[in-house]
């Protein structure tokens, strides 16, 4: 993956909460809420209004039990079930998610395929893997800050997920950040961490309410990399550099 | 008097007793408990007797069955409940089995090596087994052991649709569900038995918000032992095409090339269904007003049509839920009574009947019916159909029959079920 750029200097990071970001914002909910989207269906956006939606495939990898059917959900903006369900095969989500770019000013509703499956399945199950592989844009490495073992299994996970030389976008995400009492992992941990494998790392936990605020950094720094990656790609953007370049082509899958 | 209780479900090995899993009330027994349940029943294994059921003296009821001489399901309820009789009860079980089957496989289940492995992988079952525990459901194939169908209004063209969109993913089986209930499938779906069809339906259920899933799953009656793919998508909230694939084609291509292909124009007649779906028939057939939940039966497909909003609701009736709670209790009720050569007999068991007359009795009950403080229910059977209404307590016991039968043949005729 390329080397990430500076967090904001490619998408604005709170445009959610602007008036402009908001209008946007309430074609992804329904009465308040996240709206579940089949695949029929997308968002309604005026046709006079230029945007671009790009596609990106997402895969969330992690032990059984660290949270992913519960990260996607609240990323979905969906329920989160309180308790704990082996994922039986692969489950996929579709989140979307409208992005504003920060040199342009142009918007980009981004459509997030998020993939998740059980851990005894892939054991199980040869052909699992390989199809969650398959032109993947980007790889999330869940860890339990509750857990210490999936913290000290990052690297290993990340050396099985990925070749670092693909063009795999990878972000590290730890769950139940809010079960402070029972917290393995420290944060000086987790920044050596971040500094040593130069991966954006975020913690999620507490109740999924449907706040945007909750899901906003984490969406908005993926889509940030997801597109620098596309950039960078394209060759409109030397890898070295975080300074983003022509965004009127791109390449994705 | 018509009240649901919690089961607790047990499962052990059947060789050596060692507890598997425990799931249901909340409070779980003690494990000597367990222990003596598993000791009463190889007692009686060893004295050459089989242990199939006991009713305590507080109204509490414990069923036991063994599957294939390796796993051993024991269900315990605690309080005097009627949707606990035998019926449900031996349901229940069958049906915990198969998802255990579906989820695993049968090797897996037949040949334990490791307990404690045994143990890990069965937590996978955990959800879809928590949906057949569940006491307020909506939904009754479960117990029927019928597939749940929504009847649409112009069903040719979403048939066709789904024909040629299975056969374009390159599979024989594939179906249309919304809510659960199923709109549309192929000739070869149909051909499942219906217990599988009726666990398909309430795996996808499980699957809820998401958009779509390649699950490996084994037939328990068609396929035990050889993997199956399950494909899903939710076209639009509730509205799911399944298939059943083998190794090819992979979920990313069917999603990216086949779905919207093959759905997108039938948009509108998706939402259609959906508009349907607590109803299950068209808005064009007429239904009496009283009529507060019926369950229609075809006897030789092993379909049903349940529904409980047929028609608007008149005040102090009882809540949705409590009907299909009634529409549950009733028909087990009318089942074991009155239409039990329906039942095949199971293996081994000779439970006296349980109404006196029964025995020296040449013919077979038709009708039958109840008045309740809540509401009134009839039943009656053709050769073809059983069809069970319930209707408020307004209605004069002598109009049930005619209202059942003016039902029966509005539904039959006008939509050909």
């Amino acid at each position: 993956m390329a080397h990430p750029p500076p967090s904001g200097s490619v998408v604005l990071m709170d445009w959610y909460r602007s008036v402009e970001g908001k209008g946007f914002f309430s074609r992804i909910k329904r009465k308040e809420k996240r709206r579940i989207f089949g695949l029929l269906e997308a968002p309604p956006i005026p046709p006079l209004i230029n945007v671009d939606t790009v596609r990106y495939k997402v895969f969330l990898s992690g032990k059984s039990g660290v949270g992913k059917t519960a990260l996607a959900a609240r990323l979905a903006g969906l329920d989160v079930s309180s308790v704990h369900y082996e994922t039986i095969g692969i489950q996929t989500s579709v989140v979307f998610w409208p992005v504003k770019l920060r040199d342009s000013g142009q918007v980009l509703l981004f459509r997030l395929h998020l993939w998740d499956c059980g851990e005894n399945a892939l054991r199980r199950f040869d052909h699992l893997l390989p199809t969650c592989k398959e032109q993947l844009d980007a790889v999330l490495f869940l860890f339990s800050f509750t857990d210490h073992s999936s913290f000290d299994d990052l690297p290993g996970q990340i050396a099985r997920g990925c070749d670092p030389s693909d063009n795999v976008v990878k972000l590290v995400v730890g769950t139940k950040f809010d079960l402070f009492m029972h917290t393995d992992v420290t944060e000086r941990e987790v920044k050596a961490f971040q500094e040593q494998w130069a991966v954006p790392v975020f913690c999620i936990g507490g109740d999924a309410c449907d706040d945007l605020q909750n899901v906003a950094p984490l969406l908005n720094t993926l889509a940030e990399l997801l597109w620098h990656q596309d950039c960078v790609t394209v060759g409109a953007v030397p890898a070295n550099e975080s300074a983003v370049g022509d965004t009127s082509s791109r390449a994705g899958h | 008097m018509l009240q649901a209780g919690a089961v607790q479900l047990l499962c052990l090995t059947a060789s050596s007793g060692v507890p598997l899993f425990c799931r249901g009330a909340s409070k779980q027994l003690p494990f000597s408990v367990i222990g003596s349940l598993n000791g009463v029943h190889m007692f009686a294994g060893g004295q050459g007797v089989q242990l199939f059921n006991c009713d305590t003296d507080r109204g509490g009821r414990v069923l036991w069955k063994v599957f294939h001489d390796s796993v051993m399901l024991i269900a315990v309820t605690g309080q005097r409940s009627d949707a606990c009789g035998n019926l449900q009860l031996r349901r229940l079980l069958d049906n915990v089995w198969n998802c255990m089957v579906l989820v695993l496989g049968l090797e897996e289940l037949t040949n334990v090596r490791n307990v404690e492995r045994l143990k890990r992988e069965l937590r996978s079952c955990y959800q879809l087994i928590d949906t057949f525990l569940d006491v307020g459901k909506d939904w009754m194939g479960d117990l029927t052991h019928c597939v749940e169908c929504l009847l649409p209004a112009q069903p040719a063209v979403l048939q066709d649709t789904l024909n040629a969109f299975a056969q374009a993913a390159e599979s024989d089986f594939g179906c249309l569900l919304v809510h659960g209930k199923m709109v549309v499938a192929t000739d070869k779906w149909w051909r499942l038995a219906p217990q599988e069809v009726v666990l398909l339906a309430a795996l996808v259920r499980t699957l809820g918000g998401s958009a779509c899933c390649d699950c490996p799953i084994f037939l328990p009656q068609g396929s035990p032992t050889v993997p199956h793919r399950l494909l899903r998508f939710q076209l639009l909230p509730g509205v799911n095409v399944c298939m059943l694939c083998g190794p090819t084609p992979t979920l990313q291509s069917v999603e990216g090339e086949l779905v919207v292909r093959f759905w997108r124009p039938l948009v509108d007649m998706l939402h259609g269904c959906q508009a349907l779906h607590q109803r299950c028939f068209p808005g064009s057939v007429g239904l009496h007003r009283d009529v507060l939940a019926l369950l229609l039966i075809n006897r030789e497909s092993s379909r049903a049509v349940s529904s409980v909003h047929p028609a608007p609701s008149a005040p102090g009736a009882p809540s949705p839920i409590r009907r299909w709670e009634l529409l549950r209790l009733l028909f087990t009720f009318a089942t074991t009574r009155y239409f039990s050569q329906t039942e095949a007999p199971q293996k081994g068991e000779q439970l006296p009947p349980p109404e006196e007359f029964a025995p020296g009795f040449s013919d077979q009950p038709q009708q039958c019916y109840l008045v309740t403080d809540e509401c009134k229910f009839f039943a009656l059977q053709t050769p073809q159909h059983q069809l069970y209404i319930l209707t408020a307590v307004s209605v004069p016991t002598f109009a049930l029959r005619p209202l059942a039968t003016r039902t029966l043949s509005t539904l039959t005729d006008s939509t050909g079920f």
